[in-house]
């Protein structure tokens, strides 16, 4: 018993996407089955790379608002450059490339000249917005190396190839925040950022990287969302915003930083993948699912605050 | 009642008291901060409340302008016994350090802000104008209604808030170290208003660390040490040295403790050390040697100290070992085995909401933990955790609890093992036993005796000068940015202390 309440004090999604599930196999015949659950992780594959990047953000307490459009960047000139070369690693180091100098920009502003993150990185935001748009003339970019088309479709016992991508990144991700002495810094500048100074640790660099992987991971989702969709779509990324950020706070990491995990945004954007595929299926109309959504996000952060019992501010 | 200790000490005049506190008592958690205050305060009289830091002059001042409900005690207001303290209705008003003014609003909104003339939707601010412009008068002040906050000084700002308070109660004013942030200036003419206040009969509660401005402005007195009521009486019949030996409590001989005899190499040295709160800061430490650093709050001293851990910037030379330390960097200090266990333990020491172990190894991760690859793996944290929780005598029931859950103690103990261990060889205490309780007190002040028998170097920041007089063996006195005096522990005198560090006449002039 106390075990069970631990664990839904760390992970709070974990009773919403249960109840989820079964509501929605009941309602749906078509839910549990194994075409349904990978088509929700492929489609899902892009969101997952991102809120991965924003978890680090929200850890040390901060926010990135151009991960969304950064993605789209990442995707049009990855496009642009294998149209040109048909080159697929040149356009995958060519996305994260993209992402990373996005990041670095985000990161050197925030982290060293000490920009409040809101307004730095709605800055980035609309620039990235902007070159996607002006580099792809608006439409999406043609010529898409018949490889990634492939590698969009392919799976394995049931897990696509661009999910298992993602899986790969939390991987190494939850070993970088858990296992390295970089991980441990990330959480404790989150936590207290003087604190963090007073103890000699460099608060500059670790949010300057945090910002940098942040770019990172959207480039790859960019170039994820390429293999996804079949062409670099301009405007790819840019509504993933919300999504992004509520499938990190459903799964219960505090915006206010120091607190939270990848494992917890795994389950965040599972619960909005279950819940966005499930309104679906049963026929609930896309701008209802909206309002669905944000009384959702309400609950969950309720939920996660009445668990920890520690953010009820 | 009648036999009432303090009210024998402060005889009472003819008129009836506006205010009276019998047995007043606070405590917090179990912990008693103010214990048995009595006094009586007569329409036109100001009372001096001094006392060090600490010592329970901001818990009995809000306890008594309502802010705080009292554990224990009778208030009397104009004789009737009050359940608790409304400052309007009771004519009861405080100033406290931090002033409550809004920058870019005008003197007439701030002083009308809690009571505004006219209609919530309709203010009448002509009105507000006039209210303002006639209490100003009545106080014989000049400033005008329409200037904004911002625009004024320190001074000007400081009466204003006065006026403001006198505007909704104007028996007793209580005034919480009101000078501050006064020039000489500002500060006689501040003297000038309560000269005329007290003519017009408003009854004040002058809390200050000043003892020139206590014997310029008050009648009467009361001495807080510790949270009790030690003295108090007439000003007229105590000379000032008897009044901060009351303060200051403990004579010096049954509060030293053996110390070891300092070494002779020297570990640290300051050299013309200067910055905007701090100028020509010279001094050397030596190994095995406890040097304490006094004075009042905003003299430099945590200023200094951040300096020489390389947290602010500043001009001037740092040695460590003989050695220079150039650029002065956090790194580079901890690289030389330099410490600095800071004043603010929940601001800028500990991560609340991680566990102990991880607050624990913060500033020396690689002495915890055993690594094949560089910056990966935590393989032995949790063991050497355990052994410093059991070394400092930390009580927590796990090495995983968040560090918030620990009382002030425990936390400033978590803090000390973080930094012992780096096992640094200089290191320097910013107010080390702030908040905790004797027992800690006790212990930590037993582990700093411990460290510098084992030839590390010490220095100690400390507004607790029977502290300092208690663990040090040389003390330096800071004003205003200099220090002003050193004291080797043969020659300790707290009065002299006190009064090198609070004489405001020699300071005030900037000397240098």
């Amino acid at each position: 018993m106390k075990s069970t309440l631990a664990s839904l004090k760390t992970y709070p999604a974990i009773p919403i996407i249960a109840a989820l599930a079964v509501a929605f196999s009941l309602f749906s015949p078509y839910f549990m089955t194994s075409g349904n659950i990978e088509a929700m992780l492929g489609a899902n594959a892009v969101v997952l790379i991102a809120a991965i990047g924003m978890t680090f953000v929200f850890l040390i307490g901060g926010i990135d608002l151009s991960i969304s459009t950064v993605i789209s960047v990442s995707a049009v000139v990855a496009g642009i450059v294998m149209a040109q070369t048909n080159s697929v690693p040149l356009g995958l180091v060519t996305a994260v490339a993209v992402g990373m100098v996005f990041g670095a920009v985000n990161g050197i502003l925030i982290g060293y000249f000490k920009l409040t993150p809101f307004i730095t990185t709605m800055a980035t935001q609309l620039i990235a917005r902007g070159i996607a748009f002006v580099l792809s003339q608006g439409i999406a970019v043609k010529g898409t190396p018949f490889w990634v088309l492939d590698f969009g479709f392919m799976s394995w016992m049931g897990i696509p190839a661009v999910t298992m991508v993602g899986l790969v990144l939390v991987l190494v991700s939850v070993f970088a925040l858990g296992k390295t002495t970089w991980g441990r810094q990330v959480m404790l500048v989150g936590s207290n950022p003087n604190s963090a100074r007073y103890a000699g640790i460099n608060v500059s660099f670790i949010e300057f990287s945090v910002y940098l992987v942040a770019g990172v991971l959207a480039g790859v989702a960019g170039f994820i969302s390429i293999a996804n969709l079949g062409n670099a779509i301009p405007g790819v990324g840019d509504t993933l915003l919300l999504i992004i950020i509520g499938a990190v706070v459903l799964g219960g990491t505090a915006m206010t930083g120091g607190e939270g995990s990848i494992e917890r945004t795994v389950l965040g954007v599972m619960l909005l993948a279950i819940l966005t595929n499930g309104l679906n299926l049963v026929g609930i109309p896309f701008y209802d699912q909206l309002i669905i959504q944000g009384i959702l996000i309400f609950f969950g952060t309720w939920l996660a605050m009445k668990f920890s019992g520690q953010r009820a501010v | 009642m009648m036999m009432n200790r303090a009210a024998d000490t402060i005889a009472a005049t003819d008129a009836k008291p506006v205010l009276s506190v019998r047995n007043l008592s606070k405590a917090f958690a179990g912990k008693t901060v103010v214990d048995d205050v009595s006094f009586d305060i007569h329409p036109g009289e100001v009372i001096g409340l001094v006392g060090e830091n600490g010592a329970g002059k901001s818990t009995t001042k809000n306890m008594l302008c309502g802010l705080l409900q009292p554990s224990n005690g009778e208030i009397l207001v104009e004789g009737e016994v009050v359940p608790h303290i409304d400052g309007p209705a009771h004519g009861i008003s405080a100033v406290h350090q931090e002033l409550s003014l809004f920058g870019s609003l005008t003197v007439a909104e701030n002083m009308c802000i809690s009571d505004l003339p006219g209609k919530p939707a309709r203010v009448d601010w002509r009105e507000a104008d006039r209210i303002a412009r006639e209490q100003l008068e009545f106080l014989g002040i000049e400033i005008d209604t329409q200037a904004t906050i911002e625009s004024l000084g320190s001074g000007r700002q400081q009466v204003v808030e006065i006026a403001k308070a006198l505007l909704h109660a104007d028996r007793v004013l209580i005034l919480d170290e009101p000078t501050t942030s006064l020039t000489a200036v500002e500060r006689e003419k501040l003297f000038a208003i309560i000269d005329t206040l007290k003519a017009r009969g408003v009854a004040i509660i002058f809390i200050s660390h000043f003892m020139e401005e206590i014997y310029r402005v008050c009648d009467k007195f009361i001495v807080l040490r510790d949270g009790k009521q030690v003295g108090g009486g007439y000003l007229s019949d105590v000379p000032q040295r008897q009044l901060e030996e009351m303060m200051v409590g403990r004579t010096i001989e049954d509060s030293k403790i053996d110390l070891h005899p300092p070494g002779e190499v020297e570990a640290l040295r300051v050299q013309g050390l200067s910055a905007i709160d701090f100028d020509g800061i010279d001094f050397t430490v030596h190994k095995g040697e406890i040097l304490g650093i006094s004075g009042l709050m905003g003299a430099g001293r945590t200023e200094i100290a951040e300096a020489i851990f390389g947290l602010r910037a500043a001009t001037g030379d740092v040695f460590v070992k003989g050695e220079k330390v150039s650029p002065i960097t956090v790194k580079a200090m901890k690289a030389r085995g330099v410490c600095y266990v800071p004043e603010d333990r929940r601001t800028n020491g500990l991560f609340l909401n991680r566990p102990v172990r991880e607050n624990l190894s913060a500033a020396a991760i690689l002495n915890f933990v055993t690594r094949s690859l560089r910056g990966i793996g935590f393989r032995g944290e949790k063991a050497r955790a355990s052994d410093v929780v059991r070394e400092r005598d930390i009580s927590v029931p796990s090495i995983e609890n968040h560090v918030s859950d620990l009382s002030g103690g425990n936390q400033q103990k978590v803090l000390l093992g973080r930094w012992l261990s780096m096992a640094p060889e200089i290191l320097i205490f910013d107010e080390p036993t702030k908040g905790v309780d004797i027992g800690a007190k006790f212990d930590i002040h037993a582990t700093i005796a411990e460290l510098a028998r084992a030839g590390r170097a010490v220095v100690i920041v400390s507004s607790d000068l029977p502290e300092l007089l208690h663990t040090t063996h040389r003390l330096l006195v800071m004003r205003k940015g200099h220090i002003v005096g050193e004291f080797q522990r043969e020659a300790y005198d707290s009065v002299k202390i006190i009064s090198l560090a609070a004489s405001a006449g020699n300071g005030s002039n900037g000397n240098a």
